[in-house]
This record gives structure tokens, sequence and C-alpha cells, in this order.
């Protein structure tokens, strides 16, 4: 079999050629690619009307509900029928307490002075707990509702769909195939979905407390820098799970309804695995003075506020960090 | 020039070459000094599944075309060359810059097979989006978008959304988000598939002036009559290595154990075919029920110069020469083991 | 020139089957595609962690029986107790006595996996024909879409029944080995109990996902609808009835408590130990489940006539 004699030019592998000075391109700036890419991801995200339209619904629901609980008895228990057997059956809680009160004001001259005040104390005590009961019951409500539910199917919608939805419409390549260094896709993806978590969030959150009344706005006012924390670290959460996944809101399906839900209620300090422990550790953190604490404060081990906020802005930005290392590593595929 | 020794019912198997003649050179424009991509020693596996092997490849200009079977690791070859795949083994580079790296992906327009697109966007739309992510200020973006939709021809029709558009509206919103910031390497992966005989035309046109302006073009194509009317250097992929690389004419010299075959219309057919006997490089002459007949032969060059000369001494009258495996289908056949051929 | 050489075709010689034995090809896709994807054992895996708390915690307390003596043992200042009866004061406490609480208690702890099985598989068997166009090729055969639904439904009610009625079935094995066959004989009302809580969560559900997934198309509105339809309601009625105390009735937009209520029902368990507490009738839920059957059957109808198969 004959060959011919190489054609002109070095053989490749004898020698690297030095790069070619790129002079074509000095109109282009990756900053700017980076900012349009954002304002671009920010839009498409709105493009999954189903998801928007679906979290608006929810929000409405669920401000419906809250609001039709604030009109019609209100969050505390005053007014609320004494659900237990006992002489106080039929009464409500105000009444059940005005006629303990009457009945130790009745026996009160026949006992000591200390005793009298002793009962007067506790009967305050329980009349001060009363007055408070609509900000716990709103609390408590929240952390069913919102916390375990609201919060994290918001940052799982918006959160997997920001590259979860290109790699299932096969749109990455675009972007792979532009000169845009992949971690800052990948941060820009992000930078993109914290607006729509944001307001979802933050805006849900501060809508339902606004339906509920002076007891929402307190908890408003207490609770926003944790939602805050928590989108922020569920949002990172789902990125990465978004990127690293074929299915990610499944995987992130998982995580946030059943692991979650594992953990959190697992004895010891396996739950403080899972994000909405230090979440409700903050809530609690701030609402402490005001009566809203764990269930089982010995079961549940809470952590200090500041270490929960700490906890979650740096599981946030571990986990940015840790996305944006594997999506520079990780190839993919049109086909997949 | 490289080439592939192939075994008669065997895969193909190219040899190891010496050191001297590793690289598979198609040198159109010698003056440019350095390869515009470069394959060195490049490897990737899916796996367990080894899906390029050990491809040694250089294009400094042209058009070079890259045919194989399905499965023989041509998209792969072309996910390297655009930096959506690393090579395990070797490396890729783009006028020196790793094919992986931003730098690389400046220089780098890629026409992919698929069909996706953001189908809420009308065509300029996604071409201009296209021009922004490649960092490109607004009114700079529009004016390249512009000038990249008059050269696919598609400036009259850009404002529907691109879910309405048909197979070749949507091929040249491709083929303009590749040429929006004017690379020097253009990687065409079936651009021509899916398109009617008179938009292909419009495509070989396109292609063929974007070669001269100065560009470099990987086209990968199953559709081989296209190809041969695009250009003449091809590289032939099976099963993960580069079976050879060349011109077409090139390419089939070097099949030695694959003699060419001939068709002759002449006056007297018995005659010549007994005179082509003696030729030492003809292994046999087939008489054709229609007054013509087919030689087949080694060694092309040699054939042809002692047929001429031997139609000048003994005064046949031919009337009709045709080769009759000389094209891309009948080499890619004769490469791939049979499996396609004239 | 001749007759070509055919590579000697022979024509099918078999007999078309109905329609209806069409349903479970269709399912059989909708299966290998799940059972392929590795995930998904991951998933079922975690589903079955709580099956073997209910396997070995009941074979520990039975083995744990065996092992103690008859001496009664000291329990701080309470007194001497038989240690059997304390094992059995434990079982009662923890439901793990084989009556039919234990196999209620396992049917509404496995809620949250049938959440997640059922939305994967609204994704991949109902939302990827639609998504990728693959339902052409199943509407080119000769089976109508109803056809096409049942066998998406059927294999829908394979991965309830996975996740629920075949370990509740395996733990009543278990307890008829360990309680001997006198309780196999008392407790057969319950075998027959805990297929017909499955059947009503197959029906139910197979039913709900199939239609959410056609009308939601793409994976995360199917996530997000299924959440919301399965979840939301849940903590709704919790937070209404439990916490803010209103009527019991509105448990009945809770369609997993709804199921619930009908498999305890069948399970012969008493009202007065349904918790949480209180709870609407179980004919009241009943008809909940069948309405909202009918609304899924509506939708499916709907969606079929409106659905574009060609791209």
């Amino acid at each position: 079999m004959s060959t011919s004699a190489p054609e002109t030019g070095p053989p490749a592998h004898d020698a690297k050629p030095e790069p070619e000075n790129l002079t074509l391109h000095t109109q282009s700036s990756t900053l700017s690619a980076w900012l349009y890419l954002v304002c671009l991801s920010w839009q498409r995200q709105a493009r999954v009307r189903h998801m928007v339209w679906i979290s608006l619904a929810l929000l409405a629901l669920t401000a419906l509900a809250v609001g039709v609980q604030t009109l019609s008895a209100g969050w505390g228990l005053e007014g609320r029928p004494w659900r237990s057997q006992g002489r106080w059956m039929g009464l409500t809680y105000e009444q059940a307490l005005g006629e303990t009160y009457v009945a130790t004001s009745a026996i009160a001259p026949l006992g000591s002075p200390g005793a009298a005040g002793l009962d007067d104390g506790l009967l305050q005590s329980a009349w001060a707990v009363l007055q408070r009961s609509d900000f716990i019951r709103f609390s408590n409500s929240i952390f069913r509702i919102f916390v375990s539910f609201l919060l994290p199917l918001w940052s799982l919608s918006f959160g997997t769909e920001a590259l979860g939805g290109d790699r299932e419409g096969h749109n990455l390549l675009w972007l792979l195939t532009r000169p845009l260094p992949r971690p800052a896709i990948y941060l820009a993806k992000f930078v993109a979905l914290l607006p729509w978590a944001l307001a979802l969030n933050l805006g849900g959150f501060a809508l339902l407390c606004v339906a509920a009344g002076r007891p929402g706005l307190q908890a408003l006012r207490l609770f926003w820098p944790a939602v805050l924390c928590a989108t922020l670290a569920f949002g990172a959460l789902f990125h990465l799970i978004g990127a690293y996944f074929r299915r990610p809101a499944i995987i992130a399906l998982v995580y946030g309804f059943f692991l979650e839900t594992i953990l959190g209620n697992m004895p010891g300090y396996l739950k403080r695995l899972s994000i909405s422990f230090y979440t409700r550790c903050m809530m609690y953190d701030a609402a402490g003075t005001f009566g809203v604490q764990p269930e089982s404060p010995s079961v549940f081990l809470p952590v200090s506020g500041t270490t929960a906020l700490l906890v979650l802005l740096g599981a946030a930005a571990a986990l940015l960090l840790l996305g944006m290392y594997l999506f520079n590593r990780t190839e993919y595929v049109a086909a997949e | 020039m490289e080439t592939a020794n192939r075994q008669q019912g065997e895969a193909i198997t190219p040899p190891a070459p010496p050191a001297a003649r590793k690289s598979a050179i198609c040198n159109l424009q010698s003056a440019i000094p350095r390869p515009v991509l470069l394959f060195d020693r490049v490897s990737k596996w899916y796996g367990p599944v080894l899906g390029v092997n050990q491809v040694t490849l250089e294009l400094r200009g042209g058009i070079t075309g890259l045919v194989g079977a399905n499965g023989a690791g041509k998209t792969t070859l072309l996910r390297l060359a655009t930096g959506q795949l690393r090579p395990d083994i070797g490396s890729v580079s783009v006028l020196g810059h790793d094919a992986w790296g931003q730098p690389g992906k400046r220089l780098v327009g890629y026409c992919p097979d698929v069909d996706a697109f953001y189908e809420e966007m009308s065509g300029r739309q996604f071409v201009c989006a296209m021009a922004r992510l490649c960092g490109y200020d607004r009114a700079e973006a529009r004016r390249r978008t512009e000038e990249a939709l008059a050269l696919v021809r598609m400036t009259g029709r850009s404002d529907r959304p691109i879910g309405g558009y048909s197979r070749g509206m949507r091929q040249r919103v491709k083929m303009a988000q590749a040429l929006i910031h004017d690379p020097r390497l253009l990687i065409l992966d079936e651009p021509l598939s899916g398109i009617d005989p008179v938009g292909r035309q419009e495509f070989v046109a396109l292609y063929r002036e974007l070669a001269a302006r100065g560009k470099c073009l990987l086209v990968s194509s199953h559709e081989l009559d296209e190809l041969e009317k695009l250009t003449d250097h091809v590289a032939v992929m099976a099963r993960g290595r580069i079976a050879a690389v060349g011109t077409l004419t090139q390419i089939r010299d070097l099949l030695d154990d694959q003699p060419l075959s001939v068709r002759m219309h002449c006056d007297q057919p018995r005659r010549l075919a007994a005179a082509l006997m003696a030729l030492e490089d003809v292994v046999g002459v087939e008489l054709g029920e229609d007054g013509g007949l087919v030689a087949r032969a080694r060694n092309p060059r040699k054939f042809f110069q002692e047929l001429t000369a031997l139609v000048l001494e003994e005064g046949h009258d031919v009337r009709h020469v045709e080769t009759l495996d000389d094209s891309a289908e009948a080499i890619l056949g004769y490469l791939l083991g049979g499996r396609r051929g004239s | 020139m001749g007759q070509p050489n055919l590579l000697h075709y022979r024509p099918w010689r078999g007999e078309f089957q109905e329609p209806l034995l069409g349903v479970w090809p269709v399912a059989r896709v909708g299966l290998r595609m799940m059972f392929r994807w590795w995930p998904f054992w991951v998933i079922y895996g975690l589903g079955m962690m709580i099956f073997l708390f209910f396997f070995f915690g009941q074979y520990f307390l039975a083995w744990a029986d065996t092992q103690v003596t008859e001496a009664n043992v000291q329990l701080g200042g309470f007194g001497r107790y038989d240690p059997h009866d304390l094992f059995r004061i434990l079982r009662h406490a923890l439901k793990l006595t084989g009556n039919g609480e234990t196999y209620r208690n396992f049917f509404w702890y496995q809620s949250y996996i049938i959440l997640v099985i059922l939305a994967l598989a609204g994704s991949m068997i109902v939302g990827n024909d639609i998504r990728h166009g693959s339902m052409a090729f199943y509407l080119s055969k000769p089976i109508s879409r109803w056809h096409y639904l049942l066998g998406k439904c059927l294999a829908a009610g394979v991965f309830i029944n996975m996740v629920t009625t075949l370990p509740a079935l395996v733990l009543f094995v278990e307890f008829g080995f360990l309680d001997g066959w006198d309780y196999v004989r008392e407790s057969a009302h319950l075998c027959f109990g805990i297929l017909g809580y499955g059947l009503v969560l197959t029906v139910t559900f197979s039913l709900l996902i199939v239609a959410v997934a056609s009308w939601m198309k793409t994976t995360v509105p199917i996530i997000m609808t299924w959440a919301t339809v399965f979840l939301f309601p849940k903590l709704v009625a919790s937070m209404l009835v439990d916490g803010l105390q209103f009527h019991p009735r509105l448990r009945l937009i809770d369609l997993w408590n709804d199921a619930y209520l009908v498999g305890n029902w069948l399970l012969d368990v008493p009202p007065d130990r349904i918790p949480p507490w209180p709870q609407p009738a179980w004919y009241e839920a009943g008809g909940v489940l069948v309405v909202l059957c009918a609304a899924c059957l509506v939708a499916l109808v709907l969606r079929i006539q409106a659905v574009e198969i060609v791209k």
C-alpha cells in the first residue's frame, strides 16, 4: 500500500501551536453576555405559565383561608369553644377562665394572702397566654402550611426549572456553546430564579401575614429573615439538583416532602441535616418570648437563631459553589 | 496521507502510521500557519463504550466532509470540537485554544442537528438573543442579526414564532445563530437533513460562499450526493476511528484491494476486452449485453495511462468511459465493509 | 432481469386479539420505563423502610416476648408487673397487634411515598408521551384512546399496590406465622379489607394522576399540581380542623384522608379509634371519592377530544 508524503505544515503531535490572538471579538463583553443571560433566564422562567398560575392559585387559596379565618372567628382562643371533656365543656376559653377567676376569688378570703396572690398570678399568666394565643396559633398554622409545604414547593418549582427546564427542552446546548464560562452560566441561572422564588416566598408570606391581621403583621416582622434565608438555601439546593439530575423535580420532591419530613421528625441530631429545621429554629428564636416554641423542646433540640442563620446562609453559599463546580465538570449531551 | 487497511470482511482498523505521518492533513490554504481545528490523539468513552478512538485530525481551511455510518462517532467528534464534551485522552483545540474553554468557543459556530429552540421566540429574537449571549450590546447584536438573517435569506420571514417554522426555516435560523459572531470555524451537523432539493442547493451555495470568505467548515452529513457537490475532501469515520482522510480520488486510489470498476462503450467490445486483459493491473473484464464492458483494475492512475495508450495504439473507438465506484457512497461502502456501495 | 430473491418472507399467521388485551402492553412499557430508572428503586427503598419498621417491629416484639422469664419486673415505684403484660401494652400502643389498625397505619404512613412515586409515574409514563410525541405510536395501533388511558392507569395502579397492598399482605402473612392459624382464621376479613383498601387507592389515585399528567404535560407543573392536590388539602384540613377547630367535615377536602376513612371501614376499625379526631363519616368520604373519580373521567374525556398527537 502506497501513501503519499505528508502535506506542508508541522505534524500536530510534535509542537503545540501558539493560540491565535483574538482580534476579531473586541466588541463583545463577557459581563454583558452574563447580564443578558440573567435577564433572559428570568423572563423564560415565566414561560412555564402553568407553574406561575399554580403558584399564584396556591397563594390565593391560602390567603383566602387565612382571610376567612381572620374575619370570622379570628386567631385567638378567647372565643373558641372548650373542646375537651369536663365542666367547661360548651364554654369558650374566655368564659372558662372567667369562671375560674370568679371561683378562686370566692374562696380567696378563706385562704392565706400568699395563696390568693399565687392564684391571682397564675390566672393572670393564663390570661396573658390567652391574649397571645392568636399569634401562637397563627405561627403554628404558618409552620404547618407555609414552612412545610408552600416554601419548599415554590422553591422547588423555580429552582429545578432554572436548569432542568433547559435540559428537558434540549435547549442547554445553546448556552453551552456560547463563549460564556460554565460557572458563570450556573450563577446567572441562580440569580435569575431568585426574584421569582423571593417574590413568591417573601411576598406570599407577607400577603398571608397581612391577611391574618395583627398576629400576622407581628409574624411578618419576626419571621421574614427566616423565610429569606430558607429561600436562599432551598433555591441553591434545588438549583444544584436541577443541574445534576436528569429528573430534578422528582429528586427535589423526594427531598422536600419526604426526607425533610422524616429527618425533621427524627429524634436526636439527625434533623439538623434538614433545611426546615434551621428555618424553624430561626422562627422559634425570634418569637420565643411570645410563647412560640417547639412541642417538645427536649426532642426538637433547637439551635440558636444566629447559628441557624449562619448555617442557612453557609449552606446556600456552599451549595452554590458546589453547583458551579459540578456544572463546570459535567458534560450535557443533547440527546439526554 | 493517512489511509486505512481493510481486510476483506473485517472491520476497518487503520494501521498505526509512522510518527512522521501521524497527522492527516487537509491543506487547502497552506498559507495558514496553524490548524484551525486540531484533534490530537483524542479518545472519548461513554461508560464502557468507546465513542472516539485515538483520532488525530487537522483542518486548515475549506470545507471538509465528515462521513460515516450511524454510530461511527461523528456526532461525538463534533461535540468535542464545540466544547460540549471533553476528551478523556488527548486534546481538541481551535486555533490553539482549548475547545472546552471560552476563547475556543468564540471561534466556533455550531449548527446542531437537534431541533430545539426557544420556541416562544421569533427567529429574529432568537438569533438576536444568541448574539447578546456572545457579549454584543443591543445595537451590535441587532446589526449582526440582520446580516446573518440576510445571509441565510430569512430577513422577511423571521418575525413569526419559531414554533410555526418549517424544517428549512428552522435550519436557516440555526445557521444564522452559528454565523452571528463571525466564527473562524463552522461545525455543521447534518445541515441538509430534511431539506428539500431546492433548499439544499441554496445551502450548498451558502457553504461555498462561506468557505470562499475564508471560513473553515466541517460538515457531517449522510447526504453523500450533496456532500460530493460541496467538497472533495472528506474524513471517513468508522467505529470511532478516522478510516481515511483526503479527497475522494486520493482515497479511492489507495484502496488497492478494491479494484476500480470502469464502464466503457466502444464499437468492438470483445477486442477491447481482450486487449485490456493483457494489462497487468486489470483483474477482470465483464461484457455487458448493451455492447459495453466493465473493467476492474487496480492502480487507477496507471490503468488510465495504459488505457489511453492502448486506445490510441490499437485504434479503438471508445465512446464512453465512466468510473462506477468513485463516488463517496461507493468509497464509504468499501471502507465500511461493503454495507453501503453502488 | 429475473424476479428478486425475497428473503423467504412468511406472513404473520397469528390471530388479532381484542383491543382490551392491548392494555397490558401499554402498562408494561410504562412499568419498564420506571424500573429502568435507578432512582425509582431508591425511592421505592425509602418506602420499604416503613414496611421494614412494621415487619421487624412485630417480629422483635414477638421475639422479645419469648425471651423474658415468668418472673415479674419492678417498675420503679409503680409496682411489679408481668413482662408479658408490658409487651402486650407496648404492642397495643404501637398498634402492632395485627388488627385492622395495624394495616390502617401502614397504609397511612405510605402517603408521602405514594405522592412521590405517582408524581414520577405521571411525568414519565404519561407526560413523556405527550412531550416527545410518542403517543402517535400507541394510537396508530388498533386500540382506542381509552385503552391507552386504561394501560396508563394500570401502570400507576401497579406502583400503588407495590407500595401498599403487597407489603400489607406480607405483614398479614407474617402475623399469621407469628400468631398461628387462629389469627388467619379469625382475621381473614382483614385480608379482604387490605385488598379493598388497595383497590380504593388504585382506582382513585391512578385516575387522578393520569388526569393531572395529561393536562399539565411538563414535569414541574405536574409535580406542582400533584403536590397541591395531594398535600395542600391535607395541610389545610389539619389547620382548619385540628388547629382552628372547624367542623370535621372540612377534612373531606383531604383525599388521602377520605381513602383512609373508607379503608378504616373496610378494615373494620371502630370510628372512635380513627385518628386524628374528629373525623367525618366513612360514607361521606366515599362519596367524595366517587365524585372525584367522575371528575377525573370527565377531564380525561375532554383531554382525549382535545389532545394533538401530531406535533
